[in-house]
This record gives structure tokens, C-alpha cells and sequence, in this order.
């Protein structure tokens, strides 16, 4: 689905991402944890083709995605508030995304209707822009336009970060579901080591813009990861830092 | 305390992004500001002048004593309009362990610092100077500019205080705004009271009791004191906020143009971006007040000519491409990202701006139909300049939107925003406004100015059917671009 070849990508003068080589399967999920400045994003955008690298390329489905349009068609993401037209309600916005893909109106609120809980009677029907809503209703309408074009990628950055906890355990069921049962290929970046190790089958570790972990989630992933971000301290102590 | 705000404050100014790269532009604020300053100079030094022309059967000092009322009537009402809060900057401090009072108090003296409370002593100083200190001495001279010190200060106050009061209700912004324009119309209009027999009754008595200068200092410090004591009372963050109580904001389609497919949802979207955004929505109401330049022009009878009318049609139908477009696609810099990782083919969204550009000349175009008063000829040369905007000048734009990387904040109004400008703007606006007459000239200076009108409708039409050809173009262009435009857009 994802490959990555040779991916390199410098500010001045410091290399902020260097990844010699990842691939990732077809259905697989795939988490992205390490800490402020690691580079999770800078990948993040070079997958979507948003920065330039310096070298090497990502392939999706075989693809460049630099100077491609195709993978457009399959992936969906959601990386921060500039991935929303602002001035829209939500309704107008999940529309247009839905156009986009050829569905009509009735579609869209039929699939909108399932998601009522995820939702919690925040989002729909509040006579509000998106840009009047808080940041944590702001993700929530970035994950769901996400939904709403049945992708077979799927890119989150942070989607924990600002959402409340009800909300933080229903889109976990719901990205299991889309993973487990849909198959769809998930590429999720978190700083909460719990949902994370729960979610995903696969984590990623990164560090100052290298991959130096790569493990299949077991039983006693989490305690590594907590030993790897609680350093030297006996008693680790979770910081949750929200968006970089 | 106070001056430890200052200093942040300068910061805050030197170092934010829009202030900080562009010195040209500082510049060139700079000049506007010393030509207006000039201008009311002068105006201030030759007052004695105007007032005589003016008011030629009263006594010089009467007439003056007889604006100045009128002058602060105005100044608060243009106050009303154009005066910035000093708002939100406060945040950061309000949860440290900083006096409320400090804060409140600094609020109150940086308001102060707004150039509406140099006009007043720029106009009428010079005045007082050469004829009341030379006529009454200089103690009346000096009571005259404190008074003018008190009425200034009152008048900041008081608008500060009617602007904060409306915010949180927007009625109150009408019933000032028509109270105002009410006693204006009672004295010109209806006649039933004049504010200048009113302005004279207190400055007149002033040349013979200077002490009554403290009336209007008194007035100020009571303002002063009530909008001190109001901001005390509501330093909370949404009452401080510049932004008006939220109404029920409903979704709104375009049947016509979903006609059109995903290009017709990327107008829709921007159409949208025009109506629900502060200064996209001033550039199309600047557009309105284009629409008048026909009656400036083609009234007068020396412009009433076809190279005028040219240049004038331009602008009345084009001016939307030229004012919105100069800035494309900052407008849609905050969702850039999201733009370029959906489904949306370059083409399609270059498609969508013709798309765009064509509905709103089109609009200006049958605006201006009435125009048609001054000769068929009139009308003929408008629709000859509504191709050319279509065909010419939308290409010339987008060909220089693939050239701008300058983040627009949308939230932002429009007087004196120069976030997004950049040596862009000026450029563009060569080939915009000599293109045409690159055509037309020549034919014009060798008196075959239908020909020269047969040509640029050539051009135009030849333009209008290469749309497709430029659209490659363009997106081939872009594809080069797009990583510089979106790192840009990136940068707040």
C-alpha cells in the first residue's frame, strides 16, 4: 500500500526526516508515536505530496504520489485545521467532500446519520461555520469527512490530541471496525502510548526524523514504549502534550 | 507596568510576519499617512482662508467657533466606523499576577494613541495660533486647545464605549449611528436647531471666559472614568473579544450551479468565501462603488471620450477580477492543504475561477447596462471590455496567483489589512492596466478608435477560446509551484 524509499527531507541544514525504507502492507495499521519535532508530520506530508524531500519518494499502490493524482481517489486524511474550508458549515462541507466523490445529498446524510454518536449532537444542525467550532469539533468533522470517502488509506495526525474521552474511545472502535472489518489501511499518529498500542497492530517509533523501532503491538509493547519516552525516571510519568 | 505592555507590544509589531518582512510596503504606509497628515496640515494653516470664503458675511472667529461642534459630530461618527478596539492583545496577561487596574489602564491609554486624536489638533492648532492668540491673547488660545484636548479625549472614550456596548448588542451600533445622522439631518435639512449657533454659544463664551475650558476636560475624565470602570467590570475574554454575538448560521446551495458538477461546488465554496468573509466581502462592495466611476466619467464632458470610456468600462466590469484576484489563492490559504490532498483535479480548480471570474463580470456587467443613457456606443464599449476581462485579464491573474505564497487571514477586515500584499500586487497591476491600450493605442492615436475597439474584442474572443490551452498551461505551472505556494500558506 505505503512505500517509502530513501525519504529525506532537510531544514536548514538539519535533516528532519530520513527514512531509508518502510513499507506497509495492504489492511495493515500502523501507528506513529515519538516525541515533539520527531518528524511525524513532516512524513505525514510528504506521504500526502503537501512538502517536496529532499530525496527519494513515496510510492503508494506502486504509485509516486509526487506528479500522481490517482491515490487522491483512495486516501483520506486529516492532519490539522488547515485541512478545513473554514467559512462552511458542516453540513455544506461534508456535501462538498461527498461531491467530490460522487455522492449525492441523501447520501451523505444517510451516512451521516450513523455517525449521531461519534458526533454527540455537537456537529450537525448547530447553525454554526466550522471555523466557530472548538478544536475538538473541528477534528471531529476532519475525521468524518475522512469516513465519508470510504478510503482504503486512511491518515489521522493526532486525532486524540483535543477530542473529549467519549469521544476518544468511539473513534477508536470506530477505526478498529474500518481496520478489522473493512479492511482499510490505517497510518495513525498519537502521543497517548494507551490508544495507540490499542489501535494499532504495528508502531512505528520515530526519533529525530528516524524510524528506530519498528514492532508488531504484543502484550508488552506498551511497556516499551513507556520505557523508551520515560527516560531514566523509575516512576514514568505520561506527558500528554497536545498539538505540536 | 505600562511600560512593559509597550515594549511587548512593540514586539509584537516588529517581529509579526506581515509587519516584519515587507519594508516597502511599511514604506509606502508611511507616505500615505505623512500625504494625509499633510493635506490636513495644510488645510489646518489655511483654515482662516476657507472659513472667510466660506462664510464670507460672519466674523472669522464666529464661523470657527461655529465648526468645531460640527467637526467632533463627525469626527465621532467616523470614529463609530473605522476606530479598531484595543482588545484582545490582553489575553496572555490575564491570568498573571498582574493588577487588574494596570491592565485596564493600559487599555484605556493605547486607545489613545489612535491617529483620530491628531486630526482635531492638526486642523485647528494653526488656527488658534494666528488668529485667537493674536486676537484674544494667548490664555484664550490655550483654553481653546484644552477644550479641543477634552473633547478629543471624550470623543475616544465615548466611541470606545458605544463600540465595546455594541459588540455585545448590535443594535446599539444603529441607534448611535442614526442618532448621529438625525442631528445632522435636524440642522441641514429640517432646520431645527444649528449645531454651529450651539458650538458658538459654548466657544463663543469661551474668548471671554477662558475658564470654561474645564468643562469639556470634565466631560473627557468622566468618559474616560466610565469606560475605565465598564472595561474593569468586563475583563472576561469573550466580552472583550471584537467578535458580534453569534447568529444561527444556515447552509445555503447554489442549484444553478450544481449544474456544473465538482467545478460548480469549488464556485459555490468560493462564492461563499466572498459573502462570509470581512475582506473578501469588501472587495466585492468596492466593486459596488466602482459601478459609479461611469457617472464621474461620462458626465464630465472633457473624459466622455472612447479612450476614457475604455479605461472606465475596465474597471466597472473587471474590478472584482483585479481586486479579488490580485490575492488569489491566499484566500484559500487557510485550507490549502486540504485543497491539494482531495480529490480535486488542479484543472477543475482552475476551471472553477474562470467559472467564478465569469459569473461576477457578468453581474457587474448588467449592472452597468444603464450606462447605456450615455450612447449604444457606451454600451458597446463595456461588453467590449467585459470580453477582454473575461478573456485577458482572468488568465493574466491566475498566471500571477501561481506566483503568490502570501498567507491571508480571512477573519481580518479590510482597511489598511496589508497581510498578503506583496511586490505581486504592484507588478500585476502594470499588465492589467497597460494591456489594453498596448491594443488600442495605436489605433487611437492615428484616429481609428473602432478599430482599435475591433481588436481588443479580437484579442478577447482569441483569449476566450484558448481557455482550455491556458488552463494546461496554468496547471503545468502550478505543478511546479505548488510545493513553495502551500509552504506559504503554511507560514502564519
Amino acid at each position: 500500500m505505503i512505500e517509502i524509499k530513501n525519504l529525506k527531507k532537510v531544514y536548514n541544514g538539519v535533516t528532519v526526516v530520513n527514512v531509508p525504507g518502510v513499507e506497509i502492507r495492504k489492511g495493515e495499521s500502523v501507528g506513529l508515536v515519538g516525541n515533539n519535532g520527531a518528524g511525524k508530520t513532516t512524513l505525514f506530508r510528504m506521504v500526502l505530496d503537501l512538502i517536496r524531500p529532499e530525496t527519494g519518494q513515496v510510492l503508494l499502490n506502486g504509485e509516486n504520489v509526487a506528479g500522481h493524482e490517482h491515490w487522491k481517489n483512495y486516501t483520506a486524511s486529516y492532519l490539522d485545521e488547515g485541512f478545513l474550508i473554514d467559512y462552511l458549515t458542516p453540513e455544506e462541507y461534508f456535501y462538498f467532500i461527498g461531491g467530490l466523490h460522487q455522492q449525492t445529498q441523501v447520501h451523505v446524510d444517510d451516512y451521516l446519520a450513523g455517525l449521531t454518536d461519534f458526533f454527540n449532537g455537537e456537529i450537525l444542525k448547530k447553525g454554526k461555520y466550522i471555523r466557530d467550532l472548538s478544536k475538538g469539533n473541528q477534528c471531529k468533522v476532519g475525521v468524518a469527512s475522512c469516513l465519508l470517502q470510504n478510503p482504503e488509506l486512511l491518515m489521522l495526525d493526532e486525532p486524540f490530541a483535543n477530542i473529549d474521552p467519549s469521544t476518544q474511545f468511539r473513534l477508536k472502535s470506530i477505526l478498529k471496525d474500518l481496520n478489522k472489518n473493512k479492511g482499510v489501511t490505517t497510518l495513525i499518529s498519537s502521543h497517548d502510548l494507551n490508544h495507540i498500542t490499542d489501535v494499532c497492530d504495528r508502531i512505528l517509533l520515530m526519533e529525530k526524523g528516524v524510524i528506530i523501532k519498528d514492532i508488531a503491538t504484543s502484550s508488552s509493547t506498551l511497556n516499551e514504549l513507556e520505557e523508551y519516552f520515560g527516560v531514566g525516571q523509575t516512576i514514568s510519568i505520561e506527558t500528554k502534550v497536545d498539538a505540536e | 507596568m505600562t511600560s512593559t505592555f509597550l515594549r511587548h507590544e512593540l514586539k509584537a509589531f516588529w517581529r509579526s510576519k506581515n509587519t516584519g518582512k515587507s519594508i516597502a510596503i511599511r514604506i509606502v504606509m508611511g507616505f500615505f499617512i505623512l500625504y494625509l497628515f499633510i493635506n490636513m496640515f495644510v488645510l489646518g494653516l489655511f483654515l482662516n482662508d476657507i472659513l472667510a470664503k466660506v462664510f464670507p458675511k460672519e466674523d472669522l472667529v464666529v464661523s470657527f467657533c461655529g465648526i468645531l461642534l460640527m467637526y467632533f459630530l463627525f469626527d465621532l461618527f467616523t470614529r463609530l466606523q473605522l476606530q479598531e478596539l484595543p482588545t484582545l492583545r490582553v489575553q496572555p496577561y490575564l491570568q498573571l499576577p498582574v493588577k487588574r487596574n494596570a491592565l485596564v489602564r493600559y487599555l484605556a491609554f493605547t486607545s489613545l494613541l489612535s491617529v483620530f486624536n491628531l486630526w482635531p489638533f492638526v486642523l485647528f492648532v494653526p488656527f488658534i495660533i494666528k488668529i485667537i492668540s493674536t486676537d484674544s491673547g494667548g490664555v484664550v488660545a490655550l483654553a481653546f486647545i484644552v477644550s479641543l484636548a477634552g473633547l478629543t479625549v471624550f470623543n475616544n472614550y465615548f466611541a470606545l464605549y458605544l463600540k465595546r456596548k455594541a459588540n455585545l448588542n448590535g443594535w446599539i451600533f444603529l441607534i448611535a449611528a442614526g442618532v448621529i445622522i438625525l442631528i445632522g439631518l435636524s440642522d441641514f435639512f429640517w432646520h431645527l436647531f444649528s449645531i454651529r449657533k450651539f458650538s458658538y454659544l459654548f466657544f463663543g463664551n469661551l474668548v471671554t471666559h477662558p475658564v470654561l475650558a474645564i468643562a469639556p476636560l470634565l466631560l473627557g475624565a468622566v468618559m474616560y472614568y466610565l469606560n475605565f470602570s465598564y472595561l474593569k467590570d468586563n475583563l472576561y475574554l469573550e466580552e472583550l473579544g471584537s467578535r458580534k454575538v453569534a447568529k444561527y448560521k444556515s447552509s445555503t446551495e447554489y442549484p444553478l450551479l450544481s449544474r456544473f458538477g465538482s467545478v460548480g461546488d469549488l464556485v459555490a465554496n468560493e462564492i461563499k468565501l466572498v459573502f462570509r468573509n470581512k475582506r473578501s466581502k469588501s472587495a466585492f462592495i468596492m466593486g459596488l462603488f466602482i459601478m459609479l466611476y461611469g457617472l464621474i466619467f461620462y458626465t464630465n464632458p472633457k473624459m466622455n471620450n472612447d479612450s476614457y470610456k475604455v479605461f472606465v468600462s475596465m474597471f466597472m466590469t473587471g474590478i472584482f477580477i483585479i481586486n479579488y484576484g490580485q490575492f488569489m489563492y491566499s484566500w484559500q490559504a487557510s485550507h490549502f492543504d486540504g485543497l491539494l490532498v482531495s480529490k480535486i483535479k488542479f484543472s477543475e480548480f482552475l476551471k472553477a475561477k474562470y467559472l467564478l471570474f465569469t459569473i461576477i463580470s457578468t453581474f457587474f456587467l448588467l449592472l452597468t447596462t444603464p450606462y447605456a443613457y450615455f450612447g449604444w456606443k457606451t454600451l458597446l464599449i463595456e461588453v467590449v471590455m467585459y470580453l477582454w476581462n473575461i478573456g485577458v485579464n482572468t488568465t493574466l491573474v491566475l498566471f500571477f496567483a501561481n506566483r503568490n505564497y502570501k498567507r491571508i487571514d480571512l477573519s481580518k477586515g479590510a482597511a489598511f489589512n496589508w497581510e498578503g500584499v506583496s511586490g505581486n500586487q504592484w507588478i500585476l497591476s502594470i499588465p492589467l492596466l497597460v494591456a489594453p491600450y498596448v491594443i488600442y493605442g495605436p489605433f487611437a492615436i492615428l484616429h481609428h478608435n473602432d478599430a482599435g475597439l475591433a481588436m481588443l474584442a479580437v484579442v478577447s474572443l482569441v483569449f476566450i477560446f484558448m481557455r482550455g490551452f491556458w488552463i494546461k498551461k496554468l496547471e503545468a505551472d502550478f505543478y511546479n509551484k505548488r510545493y513553495t505556494i502551500a509552504e506559504g500558506f503554511r507560514n502564519k
